[in-house]
């Protein structure tokens, strides 16, 4: 998570940056310091007339207070401001397109596909081609949250009703936090999001692959029924029957998309590790994991029930 | 006064001294709470802020521990959300401003010569609106239903859909109620140090304190109405479902963040700008020797002023602005460096041309010094837009804020503490005491504190309630909070040390830091008419230039030294030259400020509560309860029946037509006009940037109705302005009259604007368009309707006697009501109806 | 009210920070607002309309700050009373700042597109 350990061009600037502006700070800060420590240890100073005085006082404020601040900000701004041009979303083709939607407390990612093809949508997992710009078009679906690769690069606020645009680049493939920036209620704190980028053939045939998925796979009957009846209301899983879901609850929450769940290293955006047995064990404790996250208890279902669609849900994997 | 003083005292002046005594007199037991007088309310500014302030740092505290370690359960996230907002919340508006207040309130009328401020009942209503406002908030925290969006309280997280419960209506309406009393003092402050410094001290002749507190005055007037519109339409959006912030309803949560920060940037200067003032008044005075530079710093005030109103936007630089329009405030936001600077080397000159000496509260400005100029330069680094996006809500950020908070603000009150005690308590401090407790401070924050800009660029986010042992900030977070609980115990010894001096400390000589400020030429611990007489300065050093000051004050030898006449009194000088234009009698306590201040409470509670019906009761009841306090005024028998002065005396400021009371109202229209600007700023922000803005293809408006209503306006204002024209050539012949008809002018533009809302198809719930519509003509409404009971109260008065050719201000103090009302109308009518008929609906 | 339009009133202290307030508030909201009705094609990168507008009023503000600071100079040198030079001689100075920040404000339109 750290924005020093630098993975990307626009992180790698920053970095500079702040060691280039640490520096700077620091001579000044002591320069000031050492100023005002002196005025106190000298012996009597000489009497002057108010005429020097004068001058004295007009060669400290134009030269420290004046000249000083004049050209530290000149300098950071011709030089380290246009920094900031390198994440414009200025007009690219090649870029890749990958669309971020904030949710309390999760993250969906889309892939829009070309014309005619339906968009690849994960959640809490974001996979990128490495050595290349990618777009990141933002938004969110609730309150105001913020995407932030804190090694790729700044963050940009997911703002609801509004899309923007975020150019970040990955030098070389390799995983990478992920968190919301912008306080978002109850479980910002567990708001992570697994980054990955791929080398484009890789990534190519990652996509590839979940584009030509088509079914909810094999599970027993019961697994899905139970499924339908409890859970596809708010999720989705690419194919699932129709006839299954019984959707009797009115409300206007949305649930991660499930459809490659069993491919996904974390649970609830970053609480738990993936591993035999970690989406039954959620299901039923996911309160106590993450308090206040939006899925409502379980209690009322029993525990084979759960673990029969927990281990469903773990085969969901293109 | 002390006995063995009075006996060296002629009878006469004993009798003067006497009666100065009587006539400004503090009640004590129940009547403590009629107290109006500017040091009594100043002192109970601060130690509530005081007090506010230790609860602030027990939930500081709270957090560290949270934070001390990974994975810790101490706080349920629930309540670790509520106790970071609170802690934010409580010192930004609970300790820092009204503290600062306390601080002007106490100080400046004694530092310019002033017996008291121009409107006493005010500052009394204002610290009841705080006392109430921060005890609604604060009770929150008991009930658990505490706010628990940060303190800035970004939509839509605090609003209906995403903060059911009462949290953020807590927040809203107790930051509301808190921030009266900002503007009150604000309003009084600014008009005190203009029009009530004592005789001969012209404008650039005043201590460099005042000018600082002048710009903060202006600051809060300006800066506070922002963040009560935006308040106030979040309320009204949770409590109504009016979607002003909602994008689906043609809403923009941006909006919030706009008008939040609009107030919150000048809010930052606001609190740094008394604590410079204090050490641009400590410098001279341990370094022996007048400030360098006077101008230079007066020129560093104001463009801070100005200049801290551009760069809001650096609050909100990853919200996806265009970066073309981010450059701009980060621009400006450098540009502050430059004032800072400018500052920072007039003090450091200073003490080089100076002898300086090291004393207990210079020992406080040097860490103010270090601590500060570390958290400037962080915020030059923050200003650049690209480096911002990686830190923006990082615990680097929390790091840099509380560098710029606690050294520009804190640590400068702390040495205005040590300097000013022995004024406030005739004692002297304990040195030895107090030295422990700086460096316990001034340690203890910078472990915490210095540490954690490192935390935050190693990634670590602010307002999480835990970390992961795996991201290796276990160590950080663990000096931090180390650092914070060192922190505290340095704060425990400094109430300890200020406990112990007043009972312990020695006496305290006249001048004991030999300083030049007037404030040392009273008598300690201070009464309330703070000088006897008042005398005529033409120096910047009083006490420096005529070391027999104090004497010769208390002798009477001075300026308004008489008191048979029973007035409180003190000097209306003119704005520039500091020549007395008026004698200025002050009202004495009263109970209207507490009755009046209570009503609104049970406003507030009311609302609170969702109880509409009786918080429209309990507002009527206020306002009923304001405009008898506003009954005692001019030549009522509680205020100044009598009209003589003692010869060679210019008249008493009722009796004129240019008294402080007209400025008052000036600069509330300020404040005003700030509200109503904010209010116009989120129409065409909306208008021109919500994603969603419906906009009907016509107007729903009816023009005939509002062109009349304005007609009636015009008239009734021109009508007044001319009633006020004859009373400047002394002639109130048909005043009541008049009065009476512009009234019934007021009137009847009431009820046709309320006609033309009646009748407009408006639906507020719907869309974001008729909402800030209703809302703009609700505003206007209440203007309109004000503008009409004010000149049927004054047309009673003229009947009365109380207003008259003898007694005329009061009519130019509601003309300029008047005026204000026209030209709000009038603006908003061209908002409102005529350029979306031009440019047409639908957007 | 004539005597507040000469440069030695101190209310010039802060009218050069006012219009350079007003010059703030103007380029800000007219970008936003010729962002939002005719957004310039991002392929221009800052070489637009909106970009040479607000330059040619950051150079006409500045020229006016500049001039109205001289002015003040001049006023100041022209005063008899002492509190009138040395309220001239301060308004200059704020005026010279607020002509150097009028021009540093404006400086980022020669590498910044408007509306991206």
């Amino acid at each position: 998570m750290s924005t020093l350990d630098v993975a990307g061009e626009a992180a790698r600037s920053q970095f500079w940056i702040w060691w280039a502006m640490l520096a700077v700070a620091v001579v000044v800060a002591l320069g000031v310091f050492a100023l005002w420590f002196y005025t106190f240890r000298r012996r009597q100073p000489p009497p002057r007339t108010p005429h020097e005085e004068r001058r004295i006082m007009l060669r400290w404020v134009l030269g420290g207070g004046i000249a000083l601040p004049v050209a530290s900000i000149l300098v950071l701004l011709v030089f380290a401001a246009p920094s900031g041009r390198g994440m414009l979303p200025l007009p690219d083709d090649d870029a890749e397109r990958i669309e971020v939607v904030g949710h309390q407390w999760w993250w969906e990612v889309r892939y829009p596909g070309e014309e005619g093809e339906r968009d690849v949508v994960t959640a809490n997992r974001l996979v990128m081609p490495a050595g290349e710009p990618v777009d990141f078009r933002i938004t969110s679906a609730d309150v105001i949250h913020a995407f932030w690769i804190p090694r790729l690069g700044g963050k940009r606020d997911m703002v609801p009703g509004r899309h923007s645009t975020i150019r970040l680049t990955a030098d070389s493939p390799g995983v990478f936090g992920a968190q919301c920036g912008e306080y978002c209620g109850a479980q910002h704190t567990h708001m992570l999001l697994h980054v990955e980028a791929l080398e484009r053939d890789d990534y190519d045939a990652w996509l590839e692959e979940r584009r030509a998925s088509t079914g909810p796979g094999d599970g027993d009957d019961g697994a899905l029924e139970a499924f339908g009846e409890h859970c596809a209301s708010c999720h989705t899983v690419g194919g699932f029957p129709e006839e299954l879901v019984v959707d009797d609850l009115e409300h206007g929450v949305r649930g991660p998309d499930l459809s490659d769940i069993g491919s996904r290293p974390t649970l609830g955006a970053g609480v738990l590790p993936m591993e035999e047995g970690a989406i039954a064990y959620w299901l039923e404790h996911h309160q106590t994991l993450k308090p206040g996250n939006r899925m409502p208890p379980h209690d009322h279902i029993d525990t084979e029930t759960l673990q029969a669609i927990g281990a469903w849900l773990e085969t969901l994997q293109p | 006064m002390s006995d063995d003083k009075d006996a060296t005292l002629t009878p006469d002046i004993r009798h003067l001294h006497r009666g100065m005594a009587e006539v400004w007199a503090n009640p004590r037991g129940l009547g403590a709470l009629t107290v109006v007088n500017h040091t009594s309310v100043g002192l109970r500014f601060m130690v509530t802020g005081a007090v506010f302030f230790l609860i602030g740092g027990l939930l500081a505290m709270l957090i560290r521990t949270q934070l001390a370690f990974p994975d810790n359960d101490f706080m349920s996230n629930e309540i670790y959300n509520q106790v970071f907002t609170m802690h934010g919340t409580v010192m930004m508006f609970l300790f820092a401003i009204p503290i600062l207040e306390g601080v002007a309130i106490y100080m400046i009328p004694k530092m310019i010569g002033a017996r008291d401020l121009v409107c006493p009942r005010l500052s009394a209503f204002g610290y009841f609106c705080y006392l109430f406002g921060g005890i609604i908030l604060v009770s929150s925290l008991l009930f658990e239903m505490a706010p628990s969006s940060g303190w800035f309280m970004y939509t839509p997280l605090s609003s209906g859909d995403y903060s059911p419960g009462r949290g953020s209506d807590f927040w809203l309406l107790g930051i509301t109620f808190v921030e009266i009393s900002a503007l009150s003092a604000g309003v009084e402050l600014v008009v005190s140090i203009l029009r009530t410094r004592t005789e001969g001290m012209a404008l650039h002749k005043m201590p460099l304190f005042a000018w600082y507190i002048l710009a903060m005055a202006l600051m809060i007037v300006v800066g506070f109405p922002p963040l009560i519109l935006g308040s106030i339409l979040l309320e009204l959006e949770r409590a109504t479902g009016m979607p002003f912030f909602e994008v689906a309803g043609g809403g923009d949560p941006v909006l919030w963040a706009h008008l939040f920060w609009l107030f919150g940037h000048p809010e930052v200067y606001i609190i740094f700008l008394p604590g410079a003032g204090i050490v641009s008044t400590l410098i001279p005075v341990f370094a022996r020797r007048p400030i360098v530079g006077y101008g230079w710093v007066v020129a560093a005030i104001v463009i801070m002023g100005f200049v801290s109103f551009g760069l809001w936007v650096h609050h909100m630089f990853t919200l996806g602005i265009p970066q073309l329009a981010l450059a701009f405030f980060s621009a400006s936001s450098m540009l502050v460096a430059i004032p800072t600077g400018i500052q920072i080397f007039v003090w450091l000159s200073t003490l080089w041309l100076g002898r300086p000496v090291m004393a207990l509260p210079m020992l406080w400005v040097a860490g103010f010094l270090v601590i500060f100029v570390l958290g400037g330069l962080t915020g030059v680094m923050l200003a650049l837009v690209p480096f911002n996006w990686q830190v923006h809500d990082t615990h680097f950020v929390v790091a840099h804020m509380h560098y710029v908070l606690v050294g520009g603000m804190l640590f400068p009150l702390i040495a205005g503490l040590y300097y000013w005690l022995p004024l406030i308590s005739g004692r002297m401090p304990s040195e030895r005491l107090g030295r422990w407790s700086f460096w316990l401070i001034f340690l203890g924050f910078n472990t915490t504190f210095l540490v954690m800009h490192w935390t935050g660029l190693l990634g670590m986010r602010r307002r999480v309630f835990t970390y992961d042992s795996a991201m290796g900030w276990d160590l950080y977070n663990l000096i931090s909070s180390v650092g914070g609980f060192m922190m505290s115990a340095g704060v425990a010894l400094l109430i300890l040390d200020v406990a112990l001096h007043f009972r312990f400390g020695r006496k305290a000589p006249q001048n004991p830091w030999n300083a030049d400020g007037l404030e040392w030429a009273m008598p300690k611990p201070p009464t309330p008419y703070n000088f006897v007489s008042l005398p005529r300065l033409e120096t910047r050093h009083p006490l420096w230039d005529d070391p027999a000051l104090p004497r010769t004050i208390d002798e009477g030898r001075h300026g308004l030294n008489t008191i048979d006449h029973g007035r409180r009194e003190t000097w209306g000088s003119d704005a520039l030259t500091g020549k007395p234009r008026e004698v200025v009698h002050l009202p004495t306590n009263s109970w209207w400020p507490f009755f009046a201040a209570l009503a609104l409470a049970v406003v507030c509670l009311c609302l609170l509560a969702r109880l509409y019906p009786l918080a429209g009761v309990a507002t009527l009841v206020a306002a009923v309860l304001l405009l008898r306090w506003s009954w005692e005024n001019g030549a009522h028998p509680r205020a100044a029946p009598d009209p003589t002065v003692a010869p060679g005396q210019p008249p008493l400021h009722s009796r004129t037509l240019n008294g402080p009371g007209v400025w008052a109202m000036s600069v509330s229209h300020l404040a005003n006009g700030s509200l109503y600007l904010s209010l116009l700023f989120g129409w065409f922000y909306l208008w021109t940037v919500a994603p969603e803005w419906r906009m009907p293809e016509t107007s729903p408006l009816s023009l005939p109705l509002l062109a009349a209503a304005g007609i009636a306006l015009t008239l009734g204002t021109a009508w007044l302005a001319g009633l006020v024209r004859r009373l400047d050539r002394r002639n109130d012949t048909g005043l009541a009259g008049g009065l009476y008809l512009v009234a019934g002018l007021g009137g009847l533009q009431s009820a046709l604007l309320g006609l033309a809302i009646w009748q407009a198809p408006l639906a507020p719930t719907e869309t974001a368009h008729d909402a800030t519509l209703l809302v703009a003509l609700v505003y206007v409404l209440i203007h309109a309707l004000l503008g009409g009971l004010l000149c049927l109260l004054q047309g009673l008065r003229v009947g009365y006697g109380y207003v008259g050719a003898e007694a005329p201000m009061e009519p130019v103090v509601v003309l300029r009501l008047w005026y204000y009302n026209l030209v709000v109308y009038w603006t908003l009518l061209v908002s409102v109806w005529l350029l979306p008929t031009l440019l047409g609906g639908t957007s | 009210m004539k005597r507040l339009l000469r440069l030695t009133h101190p209310i010039h202290v802060v009218s050069g920070l006012v219009i350079w307030g007003l010059w703030f508030v103007a380029i800000y909201a007219g970008l936003s607002v010729a962002c939002s009705v005719a957004p310039p094609e991002s392929e221009r990168d800052m070489l637009t309309g909106i970009n040479v507008g607000v330059g040619l009023a950051t150079l006409a503000t500045t020229a006016l700050l500049l001039w109205l600071s001289w002015a003040s100079v001049a006023a100041g040198r022209k005063a008899t009373l002492r509190r009138e030079c040395y309220f001239a001689y301060l308004s200059a100075g704020v005026f010279l700042f607020s002509a150097g920040g009028t021009l540093f404000v404006g400086y980022p339109i020669v590498f910044l597109p408007p509306c991206l």
